[in-house]
């Protein structure tokens, strides 16, 4: 299956929600731990055995951790940027007209950034500077700044149903479900005892939400009862990077590690580790599912690779 | 078009890869041209899965600089004119990507917190330059780069890496930073099994080696250690964020007195001056800093023993883990070798990072005050209070004493410091010494995040079978509390029958009947932990007990503990008469969901008449959320049993977590006709009334079709969890949910009375709220004809959680 080799370390990868053949990727110098950063939108080969071709790139002054497709503009993409900068660009511009706007409110490294899918509108970036901000393409400014957590929030994820609600995941080890009409969190889940870097939600159950976290667990809650989880799934031998439900099942899941492996579970079964792929050598850590082509996934990690391929094939077939 | 084309050179113009390859007549052309009305249209089409793009000069088609034009403020609207507005100039700023002469600059932007950069810097880059080198040379960059990657390299063929290109990298202050930072958050997250002192010690020597100091402010600690405590008096200290302000004010003290050999009285003087008595804390850190800088400067011998210790400890771990993939990780090799790298950089002056977690300073602050005699003395004598230091000292000591133990640290922290700490805030904001109300809101945030915790921890307490019983207990010495709970029970009053029969397993421990109707009760009374005590007290008492087992079955599935709930409800079954001989021993090694429930398929295959059967079954069903199975069992159950009313709330709720809000309150109708005081069917009815309001069962959904509609509906279920409440004050569910049901209502005068538990104000309020709302609901209505009701121990009813419970 295609591949894309990044001249740097691979942070983010996030399929086009408009074309099929389309993603784009999130990469950062050194680890992210300092230099350039660069965001490379591909486009899938019309066959299979050829590589992954590059339509467009931009650079940054500092690594991309996470990148989002507007849902409203089928061309415009949102980076979040270690400096803290959240950056908007058209993809069919070339990069010297480019980025169209850069928002800098956060005062420390933006780690997630992600679309209203309902209202598509509007966006919510997290940053290491315990905040969430709430944007709107409109406005040249934050909307709302969201600051309980305690620690560096790793990702924000909004609601698949509900426009106004979204989760965010935190180092101080909890998830908060906001309500943005709300003044405050609307509900603190204390989900692991060890920093929790992400949190999606299910796309068919607007009450589950699953939490990846430091402690090698992802866990599936309910949040009308979130005092236990419904499911901790176990077999990542290192934190879990990120987690992602499905676009088109409901009981499956997809999570990266720094164990080097990007895991496939159905939270619903005994065995819930469905699928495991070792196609990484460093860590794992940017993984999605296209929400055009049923089954089809995309991983990224600091081996500066990027596959796509096919759930169920091997990602390094030719 | 033409011209555009011939002035913007579409892609050819752009040297591929190469980021800046800005072609100023193409900007020219932009800004005389303007958009489109071809852009325009394309805006207008529906965005299809077709691929539009796909041919390597991706951007030609697109000669749309105003497709996005609708975004007002857009910066290229004015990026490209000579006077570039502050938006402008703010874009062509914050795009800096490879330009090799502006990289160090661009750098020094990323110190955040720092002071800005110079803005004769900031000039070069209102225009970008015409053409770049594709690669990155700038100096630190190009040498940073190098030597990370060679340092990799090298370790390939066993080559002993020379750090010789260190001394001329020139990091700036702002790379390192960032190193520091991203360097050891990402640290906690590698190596989230070893300890503190260890990962700490990794980032140590990873930074001592790139001659990176440890001990600026770095946003290491693990979550929430003691970072609401400095932030707490950074923000007393008017700061933002632990300050490389003041560091950089303090580097500059400090190396005029280091000039001047400065004795330590010196600077505490001129700490004071600075600082003011308020700032202890801001002092102390930068006391510490100054400790540490002192320690380099003395004891260079001792830093270097502790980097060869680190690096030891580093290369055992990586050698723990045996897997090849991790041996060749460039990753984790680089982080090796960046510390021992340590070990060979001797020439210059090492600066070890032996204080960089701020988790020491408390102890090394107690070492200084109680050794050194010069400035803790200087200090200690103009600190009129007395607080401050008794903290820092008690904190020491527990630090001392908890250890590396991470997960213990709240609890022990709340119970041994909040008070005192609380007490020390609360005289501060007392005396005026901080202007600002966030303070106060931040300490309240800060309280409510720790009782929130203790709650949880009592509650893990209990859902670890550890029954609570009630302080004050009037039926203890009571002739016959057993008698007397049964019959507070059949009349429904509830807490009070608790209280009768907490009384009688206080007198007989052994009393299984006792102990499983105590676990009803509370199972009523919609407290589910404590129903798992006390059944399970009931089960020690009786350990084949059929009727504990399902209810302990259905206590654990209410708490989604599905292998506990399996091993009662196969309990069940192996220890029932009829269908024992089903369950097979070696299954109970090792229960697995698909094999009960096959079991119970099976035995209701067996006897189909057996109303108990498809009630297990259906709570079975419940676990695995499959709610339209359950919901077939229980009425399958209800035919043969319409007379349980227990049976009835199942199926409600069941109904109800299926999203069926209106047939659950028809269930719930059935199991109130059948027994009036059923306060968990009251409190279930309450929520799936609130429920309705939703098209989905979830509990924070948008109001958002018909909001006035919605907002009765929220009241409405607001008015059932009071009730609840005043029937059951400990429901600490019902409280959670009244306050979301609050704010959804947009009542939000009434959540201070909900955060601080005053049920008295919010009924007083909830009368405000019924009167503004005249709807008389057919529930409360019923409710009133029920006297009994409403007037046990505390007066009054009914309400509950989101998630239906039953039992």
């Amino acid at each position: 299956m295609p591949v894309f080799k990044t001249p740097f370390n691979g942070y983010s990868v996030k399929f086009s929600p408009f074309h099929e053949s389309r993603l784009a990727v999130a990469t950062a110098q050194n680890f992210g731990i300092l230099g350039n950063g660069r965001l490379h939108v591909l486009s899938l080969p019309p066959a299979p055995a050829s590589p992954l071709t590059e339509l467009i790139s931009f650079d940054t002054a500092d690594g991309v951790y996470d990148l989002a497709w507007s849902e409203s503009h089928d061309s415009l993409l949102i980076a979040g940027v270690a400096d803290g900068s959240v950056k908007l660009y058209d993809t069919a511009l070339p990069p010297a007209q480019n980025p169209l706007r850069s928002l800098q409110e956060h005062t420390r490294e933006v780690h997630s950034v992600d679309y209203n899918p309902t209202r598509r509108d509007s966006f919510i970036t997290a940053s290491w500077d315990d905040t969430i901000k709430l944007w709107t393409l409109d406005r040249p400014a934050s909307i709302r700044t969201f600051k309980e957590h305690a620690y560096c929030v790793y990702s924000a994820a909004w609601n698949p149903r509900h426009t106004d609600v979204f989760a965010s995941a935190s180092g101080d080890c909890t998830v908060r479900i906001w309500d943005v009409r709300e003044p405050g969190s609307t509900m603190i889940i204390p989900g692991h005892d060890f920093e929790i870097l992400c949190c999606d939600w299910n796309k068919y159950d607007d009450c589950i939400i699953a939490t990846a976290s430091v402690d090698k667990s992802i866990r599936v809650w309910d949040v009308r009862s979130f005092r236990a989880p419904i499911s901790v799934l176990n077999g990542h031998g290192y934190a879990v990077r990120k987690v992602k439900f499905s676009p088109h099942h409901r009981n499956l899941m997809v999570s990266c590690s720094y164990d080097m492996s990007v895991c496939m579970w159905d939270f619903m079964v005994e065995d819930a580790l469905v699928g495991r792929y070792d196609h990484h050598t460093e860590f794992a850590v940017g993984v999605d599912m296209s929400v055009l082509v049923d089954g089809l996934m995309a991983s990224t990690g600091w081996d500066e690779l990027v596959y796509v391929w096919q759930h169920g094939t091997d990602p390094r077939a030719p | 078009m033409a011209m555009r084309e011939l002035v913007t050179g579409g892609a050819a113009c752009a040297v591929p890869g190469s980021s800046s390859s800005s072609n100023p007549f193409g900007a020219l052309a932009n800004a005389l041209i303007g958009s489109s009305s071809k852009t325009q249209e394309r805006l207008k089409e529906i965005p299809s899965s077709t691929t539009t793009a796909t041919e390597p000069p991706f951007y030609q088609d697109a000669t749309a600089e105003g497709r996005l034009r609708g975004l007002p403020g857009a910066e290229f609207d004015h990026s490209f004119s000579h006077h570039p507005t502050p938006q402008g100039s703010e874009f062509l700023r914050g795009f800096r990507t490879a330009d090799q002469n502006g990289l160090a600059d661009a750098w020094d932007e990323i110190q955040r917190s720092g002071p800005p950069p110079p803005p004769p810097a900031l000039l070069d880059h209102r225009i970008p330059p015409p053409q770049l080198q594709p690669t990155l040379d700038g100096p630190p960059q190009r040498v940073l780069s190098n030597f990370l990657h060679s340092f990799v390299g090298t370790s390939h063929g066993g080559i002993p890496f020379r750090p010789s290109p260190l001394p001329v990298l020139g990091l700036s202050e702002g790379d390192k930073q960032c190193i520091r930072d991203r360097s050891s958050i990402m640290a906690r997250h590698f190596f989230a099994d070893k300890s503190e002192d260890f990962i700490n010690a990794q980032v140590n020597a990873l930074l001592s080696s790139l001659d990176i100091d440890g001990d600026m402010r770095a946003k290491g600690p693990l979550p929430g250690r003691f970072r609401e405590l400095e932030d707490y008096w950074n923000e007393s200290q008017g700061a933002l964020r632990p300050g490389p302000p003041q560091a950089d004010g303090w580097v500059a003290e400090f190396s005029q007195h280091r000039i001047d050999h400065g004795d330590p009285n010196a600077w505490a003087h001129s700490f004071e001056q600075q600082h003011g008595a308020n700032g202890w804390a801001s002092e102390f850190e930068q006391e510490q800093r100054l400790v540490s800088a002192a320690d380099q400067m003395g004891g260079a011998n001792i830093s270097n023993l502790a980097a060869r210790e680190q690096t030891r400890m580093l290369a055992h771990t990586l050698a723990q883990n045996n897997d090849p993939k991790f041996q060749n990780s460039k990753f984790l090799q680089f982080v090796s070798k960046m510390s021992r790298g340590e070990l060979i950089i001797d020439d210059n002056q090492v600066k070890p990072a032996a204080l960089s977690s701020p988790g020491d300073w408390a102890t090394e602050y107690q070492q200084q005050y109680t050794g050194g005699p010069s400035w803790a003395d200087e200090y200690a004598r103009d600190q009129l209070s007395h607080g401050p230091d008794q903290w820092a000292k008690e904190f020491a000591t527990e630090r001392e004493q908890s250890g590396p133990v991470d997960d213990q640290w709240v609890n022990e922290f709340s119970k041994l410091h909040v008070d005192d700490w609380a007490d020390e805030f609360g005289r501060q904001v007392g005396e005026g010494a901080f202007g600002d109300g966030s303070a106060d809101s931040w300490a309240d945030a800060y309280d409510e995040y720790l009782n929130e915790q203790v709650v949880a921890k009592q509650k893990s307490d209990a859902s670890r079978g550890v029954y609570v019983f009630s302080d004050m207990n009037p039926y203890v010495g009571h002739p016959n509390p057993l008698k007397e709970g049964q019959e507070l029970f059949r009349k429904g009053l509830l807490s009070e029958a608790v209280l009768a029969l907490e009384a009688e397993v206080l007198k007989n421990p052994d009393n299984a009947e006792g102990w499983r109707l105590l676990g009803i009760a509370h199972a009523e009374n919609d407290d589910d932990q404590q129903a798992i005590a006390a059944m399970m007290r009931a089960h020690e008492a009786d350990p084949t007990n059929l009727e504990v087992l399902l209810a302990l079955g259905v206590s654990h599935t209410n708490e989604l503990e599905q292998a506990a709930a399996l091993k009662y409800l196969y309990g069940w079954l192996r220890h029932h008469q009829k269908y024992g001989t089903l369950a097979t021993p070696e299954l109970s090694d090792s229960l697995y969901y698909a094999d009960v429930a096959r079991l119970f398929n099976e035995a209701a295959q067996m006897s189909p008449e057996d109303a108990d059967v498809h009630i297990v079954l259906g709570v079975l069903y419940n676990l695995s959320r499959e709610y339209d199975k359950a919901i077939a069992s229980f009425q399958t159950a209800l035919k043969l049993k319409p007379q349980d009313y227990s049976l009835w709330n199942k199926l409600g709720a069941t109904q109800a977590n299926s999203v069926q809000s209106a047939d659950a309150i028809l269930a719930y109708q059935q199991a109130l006709d059948l027994k009036p005081n059923y306060v968990r069917a009251w409190a279930n009815m309450g929520i799936s009334y609130a429920n309705q309001v939703f098209t989905s069962a979830s509990l924070f959904t948008a109001p958002s079709l018909v909001p006035s509609l919605a907002s009765g509906m929220y009241e409405d279920s607001i008015r059932y969890y009071v009730r609840a409440l005043a029937m059951n004050p400990k429901a600490d569910n019902a409280w959670q949910y009244l306050r979301i049901s609050l704010s959804c209502a947009s009542r939000n005068d009434m959540l201070g009375a909900c955060d601080s538990r005053n049920l008295d104000l919010i009924m007083l309020m909830g009368e405000c709220m019924v009167l503004l709302t005249p709807r008389i609901t057919a529930f409360g209505a019923l409710a009133e004809g029920y006297p009994d009701f409403g007037k046990n121990l505390h007066g009054q009813e009914v309400g509950k959680s989101n998630m239906v419970y039953w039992s």
